[in-house]
């Protein structure tokens, strides 16, 4: 027996997702039913077309105040009722806003799936958004605010969208100060009158569920006499072109030097989208990617150095991420957007391609593990408009990637000449070295 | 294996002992194509001794580090282009590793935890460049984090007595310099041995091929003489303790308390978890309740038997009964403590009212479900069950004990240890304006 060299094993093993039936009612709300009987519970997912995205430019954060306060009383619950009741059947319930997305999140021991339905039909429906809870989710998130402001990684990201997506509101995914205190009641029922409506949302259910005519016929009878709207359209896809952009935030003090260095990337259901994933991977996936093995195990400039594609509804990001001592920015610099130049002029090789595929392919399958993370994927295949085969081709579709295939989609996302560049940091102490790359423009932390 | 239970929990598994003394649990699931190999030594920061704090944690960083036949980096990318993930922690108790990996590369994970075991690479080199990745975690995790030098430094110190108990898991930078190449492969040696381990393999596997690796990989890695347990009682807690600390990074106040709490295992144990419950489980509990919504004093709280670790299993005796509160600052820590002890006391005056402890008990039995629908979960807390308590069975059982807790227990318990004689406090303040950290 030979125990000086790994074992040899087989290829990644194949797996099936269990069936999903969709099905959708008259007023236009998509159903999807998944049976997975691994547990005694069930994972609901109901999802509206309605993230940040859509808030108005003075009121940030309306969605996500939208999101938060839906559980926080309805017309014939109040708050404390339906923490209750979620909580005594074996759940949770709780709404989330990301920039494309509101989603309501819940689960429950199965026997209880009937008044699980129950309360997120009434929540969706006919939250009354109480004015002492929007008070008290005004003042929490205000002080929440104004700890995130304190971090310098939350400045950096703040900066660097801002950088990328303006005008689209994607710039800008958390709230202001100011939009806190502007935010009123009419408002947050005006958002969930034009947003929250069936021919906007998809309901995932996945479970230890019922026979599906007697969950669908529970589904019928919460959500069927939900009126259709009119739905508002989302904000043009437009973009700026990518440009060389430098900004410092003055953080002055600051030890440690927080670099974003980035450009628009792609949505999933975009053809390069699969490319970009697999040559992320190699150029700053994970903890053998080229930008960690260089940055920290070869350098030793910083803990952690990755980078990230991540895909939004009408566009993406492509993202450089990682946090520096003051004396080696320059160094750390000259790194990134080397291995950021690199990947668009030579080929990546067979070795490092195989292992990108099986990582992304094998971290897939056990992300489906849990009820969760198959109930997520469920809802953004719908929710993203993918394909109806995106989850079952995920696998494929990443072993296809070929080096030319990457090689061409980094010169059009990664390629480092019109990146943005955003260091959170003290200037006084890092502007020199920043300078030696293009010209800086200072701004001050806010 | 196991036969259903009140709590309807029942995960399978099989336990063997190795030659060697090695414990080894089996738990298949076949529902998704995924292993999880899960290794758990019975070494901790309270193993530490005086002059080499943070030894268990640098030493966690250096299991990283390459072994015999699998070099530098070897780890991450077997681990990585073979589909999977993998990670260590330190606590005080324990340390451990994992793998998650397609189910068929089983075989892999075995292979190079065994590999370190058995002959890890301990050489100036990778000390010192461990050394030095240990202190840039510190300096980004800790010392440029509000709230987590007074949390994970300050708190023990103040909670505890005894210096097993109250000294930092981090360490200190003079300790980890002081650290010698000797040091490090005596605590190998100590500490990293077969008998000192439990391996956890769980996931789509079949148990005959699983040991038949697990003896091949294992099998012949020699036992160690143990070392002596250290002594963990803390003196009887006589007077109530409250310090404040100024935080310079944090924008909001927040107020750490605590009590001494029950052994592990104990009655008094489990009808201190259900308090917790009670007091802090989900938005229907008290403090969600009374404290964020009805007094609108508390913004955020964390809470449990072990705090500031996630979970009661964390920890061995004696543990803290903890709980942590962000809270409003037009309120004082004060102010925010005789609330806390407010709700306390209405369980010791009015004890707890059958449809309340029912969706506690409806509660604490989804999250656990939920809990174990991950092959990782479900190998950590056999791990770790059978390393702290000698009984993985606890999986399946744990929840019934806690289930069977009835109201005048809860009441009594309260009573006995949330005791305002015996609390311990830490007010943490923001230190005037944005006043960022300095390096070390």
């Amino acid at each position: 027996m030979d125990l000086s060299k790994p074992p040899e094993t087989p290829a990644l093993p194949l797996y099936k997702l269990p069936p999903v039936l969709e099905t959708e009612l008259a007023n236009g709300l998509t159903v999807l039913l998944v049976e997975d009987r691994r547990f005694p519970m069930v994972t609901a997912r109901l999802g509206f077309q309605a993230g940040s995205k859509y808030d108005p430019g003075d009121l940030a954060g309306l969605s996500e105040s939208t999101g938060a306060l839906l559980t926080e009383g309805t017309w014939s619950r109040s708050a404390r009722q339906i923490a209750e009741e979620a909580n005594g059947i074996g759940g949770s319930l709780h709404g989330n806003s990301s920039a494309d997305l509101l989603v309501l999140s819940a689960n429950a021991l199965c026997e209880n799936l009937p008044k699980l339905l129950n309360l997120m039909a009434d929540v969706a429906r006919n939250a009354s958004f109480p004015e002492d809870e929007l008070e008290l989710q005004k003042q929490n998130r205000t002080q929440e605010l104004l700890a995130q402001r304190a971090d310098a990684s939350f400045l950096a990201d703040e900066k660097f969208i801002e950088l990328l997506f303006a005008p689209h509101p994607y710039c800008r995914q958390d709230p202001t100060l100011e939009s806190i205190a502007r935010l009123e009641r009419a408002a947050l029922a005006g958002f969930r009158d034009r947003h929250l409506a069936p021919n906007n949302a998809v309901l995932v259910l996945l479970g230890a569920l019922p026979p599906p005519e007697q969950a669908m016929g529970t589904i019928e009878a919460e959500f069927g006499s939900w009126q259709r709207q009119k739905l508002a359209a989302a904000p043009p896809a437009e973009f700026p072109e990518p440009r060389r952009a430098i900004v410092l935030v003055d953080r002055p003090g600051s030890v440690q030097a927080d670099i974003r260095i980035g450009r628009l990337g792609v949505p999933r259901h975009h053809p390069d989208y699969f490319p970009l994933l697999v040559g992320n991977t190699i150029l700053g996936g994970g903890t053998s990617s080229r930008i960690f093995m260089n940055v920290r195990e070869k350098k030793g400039y910083a803990y952690d150095a990755h980078s990230a594609a991540q895909p939004l509804k009408q566009s993406g990001c492509f993202t450089v991420v990682t946090q520096v001592r003051n004396e080696v920015l320059a160094g750390a610099l000259d790194a990134l957007l080397g291995e950021m130049k690199l990947i668009c002029t030579q080929p990546v090789s067979a070795d490092e391609l195989e292992a990108a595929r099986n990582y992304l392919s094998g971290v897939f399958v056990i992300r489906l593990e849990t009820q969760d993370g198959l109930a997520g994927q469920l809802a953004a295949v719908r929710l993203m408009d993918l394909p109806l085969d995106y989850l079952e081709k995920y696998t494929t579709r990443v072993r296809a990637v070929i080096p030319d295939d990457i090689r061409a989609v980094a010169a059009r996302y990664v390629d480092p000449e019109p990146a943005s560049i955003v260091v959170v940091g003290d200037a006084a102490q890092i502007s020199g070295q920043l300078e030696t790359i293009g010209k800086v423009t200072v701004e001050e932390a806010k | 294996m196991t036969t259903p239970t009140p709590g309807g929990l029942n995960v399978s598994f099989d336990k063997h002992t190795l030659a060697n003394g090695m414990r080894v649990i089996f738990s298949p699931d076949h529902a998704v194509p995924v292993v999880t190999v899960y290794i758990v030594y019975g070494v901790g920061a309270r193993d530490e001794e005086r002059g080499r704090t943070g030894f268990a944690h640098l030493f966690e960083h250096m299991m990283f580090q390459g072994s015999q036949n699998a070099p530098k980096g070897a780890h991450f990318q077997l681990v990585e282009s073979n589909g999977g993930f993998l990670n260590g922690s330190t606590h005080p108790d324990y340390t451990d590793y994992f793998e998650v990996l397609p189910s068929n590369k089983l075989a892999l994970g075995l292979w190079l935890e065994a590999d370190r075991m058995r002959a890890l690479a301990i050489d100036a080199e990778n000390l010192d460049n461990q050394r030095e990745a240990v202190k840039q975690e510190r300096r980004l995790s800790f010392d440029n984090q509000a709230y987590a030098t007074a949390v994970v430094e300050r708190w023990p110190e103040l909670a505890f007595d005894n210096w097993q108990n109250s000294h930092s898991l981090i360490g200190s930078f003079e300790d980890l310099d002081a650290a010698t190449v000797e040091d490090v492969a005596r605590f190998f040696k100590t500490h990293y041995a077969p008998n000192n381990a439990v391996l956890v393999i769980s996931g789509d596997i079949r148990i005959p091929e699983a040991k038949e690796l697990v003896e091949r990989y294992f099998g012949d890695i020699p036992p160690q003489p143990r070392a002596e347990a250290p002594d963990l009682s803390e003196p009887p807690r006589t007077e109530a303790r409250f310090e404040t600390y100024h935080d310079r990074l944090a924008k909001v106040p927040a107020v750490a308390m605590g009590y001494p709490g029950p052994p592990r295992r104990s009655a008094d144990y489990n009808a201190l978890i259900m308090l917790d419950l009670l007091l802090t489980g989900g938005e229907s509990s008290r403090f969600h309740q009374e404290l964020v919504k009805g007094k609108k004093s508390v913004i955020q709280y964390a809470a449990n038997l072990g705090w500031p670790f996630s979970s009661p299993a964390d920890y061995k005796d004696p543990g803290l009964y903890g709980i942590y509160l962000l809270y409003n600052p037009a309120f004082t820590g004060d102010q925010i403590v005789a609330q806390v002890e407010e709700e306390i006391a209405k369980v010791w005056n009015d004890g707890v009212d059958s449809s309340e402890l029912d969706r506690a008990r409806t509660h604490l039995r989804s999250s656990r479900i939920q809990e174990l629908q991950s092959s990782h979960a479900r190998a950590s807390l056999l791990g770790r069950f059978e390393l702290l308590d000698g009984n993985p069975e606890y999986i399946n059982t744990e929840l019934n004990d806690i289930l069977a807790v009835t109201a005048a227990q809860i009441q009594g318990a309260a009573k006995q240890y949330c005791d305002p004689g015996k609390r311990i406090v830490l007010d943490i303040l923001p230190a005037g304006p944005a006043a960022p950290q300095e390096d070390r």
